[in-house]
């Protein structure tokens, strides 16, 4: 299997790209939801800390996946697959990659707004996004806890999606997104 | 008993005195609108902001030169732009603004300096005093008093149990002064 994709499979590349961003979604969520239960103290803005840095990773290997997919060949859908499927498919994918970048930069408008600046990982102090502004801080908070629900929701399906390919419909629309599988 | 000759003479030498004093010395207060008195510090890996908005400064100044600086700063007045943040720094464990509203700095001596001025004296913050150099350069032409000086947060004090950490929130703080002051009438 070759780093990039074929037509009838995902390379290594688009397969690396896609399981690190899954860990880092789920970091996320974890970390979200711990600092969010923290009292305000140092620990409270580390947890913080970590989920922007992350979440600015995460903006990154989104360009960077979106590049990447662009430079590819995409492997092509099951022939069986009835036109709303298709078009269900090319919706929650679309949107998953919407909220790959919605997400973080909606996390870093909504720390700018509120005025605190991001360090990625403490290396790199990133400028503000937007000014300063408490209004526009409450939207983004509002939008940013809203994007996490609506990526739930999609990912469920996504997910489901995946285990209806492989359980019942048996193809191999799961297995070519796995690393370590063999063509069937 | 003084004769009327010796107290007509020392009169007069007071006299000189008084009036080469009314001639030569100053006295400077502030004046808020034009002047600030900001800090930087560390959050989270960031340089973040803040200021002060209530604090009176009186400087003496004999000839052209500082001869004493009082500071004194409304420590319910910090301003970091963030309400949350604000009433956490003024809480028991960093400022307990509540228990120690002032911190004030009085200098013991100013020395002349490559650049300005060195006024060493107390500072106390948070009922901690420490000597510390508050280095700065002052313009009698405009009364502009400005300078920096970096302290270290712990020093004072200032971050009780958890906010001893300081990979989170940092230990030094840089403050900075630009300062517009008035000479008072005596």
């Amino acid at each position: 299997m070759s780093i990039r994709n074929t037509p009838t499979r995902w390379g290594h590349g688009a397969q690396f790209l896609h399981w690190l961003i899954v860990v880092l979604i789920i970091t996320q969520v974890i970390l979200a939801n711990w600092a969010e239960g923290l009292p305000i103290g140092p620990k409270k803005i580390e947890v913080y800390a970590w989920h922007k840095s992350v979440g600015i990773t995460i903006l990154c290997l989104a360009v960077l996946r979106l590049l990447w997919r662009w430079a590819n060949s995409t492997p092509e859908l099951p022939t069986t697959l009835k036109p709303y499927e298709r078009a269900l498919a090319k919706v929650t994918h679309f949107g998953l990659y919407l909220l790959l970048f919605a997400q973080p930069l909606t996390g870093w408008m909504m720390t700018s707004a509120r005025g605190f600046p991001v360090s990625w990982f403490g290396f790199l102090q990133l400028p503000d996004f937007v000014p300063k502004n408490q209004a526009l801080y409450n939207a983004m908070k509002e939008t940013h806890d809203t994007l996490a629900l609506v990526l739930y929701v999609i990912v469920f399906l996504h997910i489901a999606a995946a285990l209806k390919h492989h359980f019942l419909l048996k193809d191999d629309v799961l297995r070519r997104m796995l690393p370590f599988t063999k063509k069937s | 008993m003084m004769s009327v000759r010796s107290l007509l003479v020392s009169s007069v030498v007071s006299l000189v005195a008084a009036t080469g004093a009314l001639a030569a010395d100053a006295h400077y207060t502030l004046d808020p609108a034009k002047s600030t008195l900001e800090y930087q510090f560390t959050q989270a890996g960031a340089l973040n902001k803040g200021k002060f908005t209530r604090y009176t400064v009186s400087l003496d100044v004999a000839g052209d030169t500082p001869s004493k600086l009082d500071v004194v700063i409304d420590m319910a007045s910090l301003d970091t732009g963030d309400k949350e943040r604000d009433d956490a720094l003024k809480s028991a464990d960093l400022f307990s603004a509540a228990k120690f509203p002032q911190s004030r700095f009085t200098s013991a001596q100013i020395t002349k300096t490559a650049n300005g001025y060195d006024a060493v004296g107390k500072l106390t913050i948070r009922g901690v005093a420490k000597d510390v150099h508050v280095p700065f350069t002052f313009r009698p032409a405009d009364g502009s008093l400005m300078g920096k000086v970096t302290l270290k947060r712990l020093d004072f004090g200032v971050g009780q149990g958890d906010w001893k950490a300081t990979d989170q929130v940092g230990n030094d703080v840089a403050v900075t002064y630009a300062l517009k002051l008035v000479a008072a009438a005596h």
